[in-house]
């Protein structure tokens, strides 16, 4: 598992097709999280499963320096900085934890010309936060284990 | 005693295959578990939330502290993970700084 393999096919089918493709449907489901289907979970482990394709096609000592360990950590702690970020902004506005009534959309609708309510730009918010830590951790877990077992 | 654990089996399959006909239909509006909370969140959510995604305004608004003890235990797993698997770069004689 932690060695390189050096197959041509499995490298162009992994770096030029299958993951490109996973990150951007990854994305795509984050940002549908409210239209669709899809949410903050479901976005972080899929595009933890592309990252974990790169470690596993490419092996992990090669991925595992484009993302370092610190960074994993980083990102997750962020991730739920941003959950806390989306309670504590309507607690600072006036309301309950985690009510999201008072956040203020009409800069976000005049600048991206949609029309969200507070409510669902509470949502989309925490959603981020849940994307970044569910990717990064499911990421740093599995690092951990492979690291752990190269020794 | 293969036999009868095989019979035993049978016997609750058919028990519950026999209840399960009296189970309401699946999204029937009448069945008493749809009766008490859904018809509130369902108008909340058009009304107040007006996303198209009911699941995501329940997960995400309604229970959103739900949602947020879910990330903590994902990240509690993550960093318990890397405090038993971390391989530390410490020396032993110089582990004294905590």
């Amino acid at each position: 598992m932690n060695d390189r393999y050096d197959s041509v096919i499995l490298h162009f089918v992994a770096r030029v097709v299958m993951i490109p493709l996973i990150v951007v449907f990854g994305i795509y489901v984050l940002l549908h999280g409210e239209l669709s289907p899809g949410g903050g979970f479901q976005a972080g482990a899929i595009v933890a499963a592309a990252l974990l394709l790169v470690r596993l096609a490419l092996g992990n000592r090669q991925a595992a320096l484009r993302i370092p360990q610190g960074l994993l950590i980083w990102l997750a702690c962020i991730g739920l900085g941003i959950y806390m970020f989306g309670g504590i902004l309507p607690l600072i506005l006036g309301a309950n934890f985690l009510d999201y009534a008072p956040i203020p959309v009409e800069w976000y609708n005049q600048f991206a010309g949609e029309h969200r309510t507070p409510r669902s730009m509470g949502i989309f918010i925490i959603e981020f936060g849940v994307f970044f830590g569910v990717a990064a951790v499911l990421v740093l877990i599995y690092d951990l284990i492979a690291g752990s077992s190269r020794q | 005693m293969k036999l009868l654990m095989l019979a035993f089996l049978a016997g609750l399959i058919a028990l519950l295959v026999w209840a399960s006909a009296d189970l309401p239909d699946r999204a029937d509006p009448h069945a008493p578990a749809n009766q008490h909370l859904s018809p509130e969140l369902t108008e909340m959510t058009e009304s107040e939330v007006v996303i198209p995604n009911l699941v995501s305004a329940i997960l995400a608004d309604f229970r959103s502290y739900d949602t947020l003890g879910e990330t903590f235990v994902i990240f509690t797993a993550g960093l318990a993970v890397l405090l038993v698997l971390q391989r530390s770069r410490r020396v032993p004689e110089e582990d004294g700084d905590e």
